[in-house]
């Protein structure tokens, strides 16, 4: 059975850990009982407690005395709560913590407002330096950990609540570093390249696509400033029109920085609008509401390319 | 491997030229173009010498100045130890230099950036933490001030130390009473601090913040229990227009008034 990311996370890590020594995790009364890591590492595992700043500046400490340490909260108490900290140790001084931020977007469904995070790419991405992962599915997730825990960067990876999904194949050998394309046209360029940040993005795109083979997608696991650079050349190989999909405000998305970095190329954004996520309802449900799901997704597509079908 | 140093072992006359050294240098830098926060430097600066002086050259242990504002103490003990070989007042917040008006990490001896108030706290309880699990004799130290504790982070940190039985963790408050907008008093008062500490778990140890040989022999770890020290010291000691005024945490002085506060100094 498919684990859902924080699950997988989980497993994952537990598993370095039995090899990597400087391997720490560390929670903050988020992690749940019977964690695993604690099961099989329980020197190496700390619940902190309900102390989110504190936590990822004891991380720098560990970090700086040679450990690898893993934190890991809900998105919004890791980006939000504790951005200064995350910002300092992570970001200007670049100490080796990685930050694991479960309930990204509106994962959390009805749990409400204070527990949803549609802003914490924009932090994180503001801060430069902090490598950004926002896997898809349980072989992906668990391969990104494998890269921070091998990696001396920091790193902070959004990952959903339970939701679980099958990753997208990925070459054996390939680092999540490079972005999968699904349905490349052999000759010329796609009239719109689908662009997937994230587990529903990535759905939904994968979605689209089985429906109207014109359009490519193009999967990002990781989109920090430096990672969305290394894309451009691949990602103008296969369309001039790319539409951004990301559980995400527009402000402070990853299309805001692809328009920065493609100026030439149209770039749109399906996104979770400016509405506070206010209602209850399951994860689907609330991004619903925010405008952002399988049949908003499709009227903005044609609105795009009303027309444009020959253009290319 | 450097270890560290006995307290018996300690040349206190030695440190107090030390102290005098670092006070002119924290003086000049003040005289900078662009001032420094001088109270705190001065009330401080005993601190940091004495901390240097058991623990530098011990390579599992850290000393971290959390109220970052007193930079110029910072810098001006690394210089005197040797750690920073250039004149820190020769460059301090001058364009192009690492002397910036807080702890700069790319700086040699400064692990940590700090400025921003609490975050010091925690980083050493994570570097002390580490050393508990390595099974060294490293300690966290961490040098705070008074007003600092208004910050939530101080004591959330207090928490995890206790709740972790981090005990290699050491605590420097330094007690001069000011803050940025007056006195700590009339702001927001820390009161029962002695028990506030002894609440979270530690052992609370009061000493003169200016006396080297109380410094010296009170940085020392407790065998259960993480220690905290409540060092009563005088913002701006040693120049005596400055001394217990709060209007001292910050200045920019004239190259001669720096020249009289150094010959003056106390």
């Amino acid at each position: 059975m498919t684990k859902s990311g924080r699950d997988s996370y989980k497993d994952e890590l537990t598993s370095l850990a039995s090899h990597n020594e400087q391997i720490v995790c560390i929670e903050a009364d988020l992690g749940g009982k019977n964690h695993p890591f604690q099961q099989q590492h329980p020197d190496r595992f700390f619940n902190f407690g309900i102390a989110e700043l504190a936590g990822i500046d004891m991380a720098a400490g560990l970090a700086e005395a040679g450990y690898v340490p893993f934190f890991s909260t809900f998105a919004s108490f890791a980006a939000l709560r504790a951005s200064e900290s995350i910002k300092l140790t992570m970001g200007y001084m670049g100490k080796n913590v990685k930050v694991v931020a479960a309930y990204g977007g509106v994962s959390g469904g009805w749990f409400g407002t204070t527990h949803h995070a549609l802003e914490d790419i924009a932090v994180l991405q503001s801060f430069q330096n902090i490598r950004i992962a926002c896997p898809h599915g349980e072989s992906e997730t668990r391969r990104v950990i494998q890269e921070a825990a091998a990696s001396e960067e920091p790193y902070y990876i959004r990952l959903s609540r339970n939701d679980s999904f099958d990753s997208l194949l990925r070459k054996e050998e390939a680092s999540c570093r490079e972005m999968i394309v699904v349905g490349e046209k052999r000759n010329g360029l796609s009239r719109l390249c689908l662009v997937s940040v994230g587990e529903q993005a990535t759905e939904l795109c994968q979605r689209i696509i089985q429906e109207d083979d014109s359009i490519v997608h193009a999967h990002l696991c990781y989109i920090d400033i430096q990672s969305l650079k290394s894309y451009t050349e691949q990602l103008t190989a296969l369309s001039h029109r790319f539409l951004v999909v990301e559980e995400h405000r527009a402000t402070g998305s990853t299309a805001s920085y692809l328009a920065l970095l493609l100026p030439k190329y149209e770039i749109y954004s399906h996104d979770c609008g400016e509405q506070w996520p206010s209602y209850g309802g399951t994860h689907t449900e609330v991004l619903s509401y925010l405008g952002f799901g399988y049949e908003t997704l499709q009227q903005q597509i044609q609105d795009i390319l009303g027309g444009t079908a020959d253009d290319f | 491997m450097e270890q560290t140093i006995p307290v018996q072992n300690i040349d206190i006359s030695l440190l107090i030229e030390r102290v005098k050294e670092a006070r002119k240098l924290i003086i000049d830098m003040a005289s900078a173009p662009t001032g420094c926060h001088i109270g705190g430097s001065l009330s401080v600066i005993d601190l940091l010498v004495g901390a240097y002086a058991r623990y530098y050259g011990d390579p599992d242990t850290v000393i971290i100045l959390s109220k970052g504002h007193a930079a110029a103490a910072l810098y001006a003990t690394l210089h005197v130890y040797g750690i920073i070989p250039d004149n820190p007042a020769d460059s301090y917040g001058e364009e192009g230099s690492l002397f910036t008006g807080h702890p700069n990490h790319k700086l040699p001896g400064i692990p940590f950036a700090t400025g921003s108030l609490g975050h010091g706290i925690s980083y050493a309880a994570g570097w002390a933490l580490a050393q508990k699990m390595k099974g060294t004799k490293g300690l966290g130290i961490v040098i705070g001030g008074d007003g600092e504790l208004q910050e939530g982070l101080c004591w959330e940190t207090a928490q995890i130390v206790q709740a972790q039985s981090i005990t290699n963790f050491v605590y420097i408050v330094d007690c001069n009473g000011g803050q940025n907008d007056g006195y700590v008093d009339d702001i927001s008062p820390i009161r029962n601090l002695r028990q506030r500490f002894e609440a979270f778990g530690f052992v609370v140890r009061e000493i003169d913040g200016h006396q080297l040989e109380d410094i010296v022999a009170s940085i020392e770890p407790h065998p259960d229990r993480p220690v905290a020290i409540l060092a009563r010291t005088i913002k701006g000691k040693g120049v005596a227009a400055l001394e217990g005024n709060p209007e001292s945490h910050y200045a920019k002085i004239p190259k001669k008034l720096a020249y009289r506060w150094k010959v003056g100094l106390s």
